[in-house]
């Protein structure tokens, strides 16, 4: 902590401007002169560097007070749009500022692969039903060779599945789109607000 | 049968208990706007003072951004004799009728959970249960 109150407070803030370059410069302003007003109020009777470092540490970091409005700001319109690509941008945002971030990010990550090869697959065997697909070869009744994916040239084993490749591939991937968006959400939600700064704390009796 | 809750029984009980601080901060912002128009350090105040609640400060201004935005609080900033501008905070309609809709649920819930709790007599009576600080 600075010894200097005011060079203190103004590193605070301009850290915080910095976290919150992803929303619009008016909301930005607005949050950043709350903050301030706030502060100023908070250590009005009582401005020494003790004083504001309390202030400062009930608001939190500015990453972590940053990540409570991107959150806020992010999971709503997430919410409201249900957009998987708006959720993935929060939580490559988020995915910066901790572990537990960058954990669920890569998780979304690979979710949303799966789920966009499964569509593409779909896509192919639409389109190239004998490159794409299920293939499997017997040698003399015995299994030899099975592959699933798709190639330049038509594959030689037999498909069992056919077209039916097609809703399966879209089910699934939807499913798993779904299920990854699901758990970007929850993680949100879960690691963002309550159990890492619960909001209100009981006062004993 | 004596009721002194085991550690895992303390750790439960936090774990709710988050749960539904977390779900009536919403409740409790909107009731402290009922009768007057506040900026976010005295909405604060106000929940400390009127009730056992001491609120993270952090948490509050995210969460009033997010109520104006859903259209249930209206803001202006007002110059103050302090020398700086302060955020009013105001119930809209629809703030009102949320308040409204909220505390009817919650004082639903609370009498028939005081109810279901009356066997439980006065061991169930209050021992602070929370011993976990914020961050």
């Amino acid at each position: 902590m600075n010894a200097d109150p005011q060079k203190s407070m103004e590193a605070y803030l301009a850290a915080l401007r910095r976290q919150l370059r992803d929303l619009m410069d008016e909301d930005v302003r607005e949050i950043v002169e709350e903050i301030h007003a706030h502060i100023l109020d908070r250590t009005s009777g009582d401005s020494s560097p003790e004083m504001l470092a309390d202030t400062l540490a009930a608001l939190g970091s500015p990453q972590q007070l940053a990540l409570r409005y991107h959150t806020d700001e992010l999971v709503q319109r997430a919410q409201l749009t249900r957009s998987p690509a708006l959720l993935f941008r929060t939580l490559l945002r988020w995915a910066a500022l901790s572990v537990g971030g960058m954990a669920v990010f890569m998780l979304s990550g690979i979710g949303y692969c799966i789920g966009g090869m499964l569509f593409g697959m779909a896509f192919l065997k639409a389109f190239f039903p004998r490159q794409a697909g299920l293939s499997i070869e017997y040698t003399q009744g015995h299994l030899s060779s099975a592959g699933f994916g798709a190639g330049s040239g038509p594959h030689t084993g037999h498909d069992p599945i056919g077209l039916w490749l097609i809703p399966i591939c879209l089910v699934l991937g939807s499913a798993i789109l779904f299920l990854t968006f699901r758990l970007g959400m929850w993680s949100l939600r879960w690691f963002a607000h309550p159990r890492r700064q619960p909001a209100l704390v009981a006062v004993e009796e | 049968m004596n009721g002194t809750p085991n550690s895992p029984d303390i750790d439960a009980a936090e774990k709710w208990e988050v749960q539904l601080r977390k779900g009536t901060l919403e409740l409790a912002i909107l009731a402290s706007l009922w009768n007057e128009p506040l900026y976010g350090l005295e909405i604060l105040r106000n929940l400390e003072s009127g009730s056992r609640l001491v609120v993270v400060e952090g948490t509050v201004y995210p969460l009033l951004t997010r109520l104006r935005s859903l259209g249930l609080l209206a803001s202006e900033w007002v110059e103050s004799d302090s020398g700086h501008p302060r955020k009013y905070y105001c119930l809209t309609d629809a703030g009102r009728s949320r308040a409204l809709a909220l505390s009817r649920v919650w004082l639903r819930f609370a009498g028939s959970m005081a109810s279901v709790l009356t066997p439980l007599g006065d061991v169930a009576r209050p021992e602070p249960i929370l011993t976990k600080e914020p961050a």
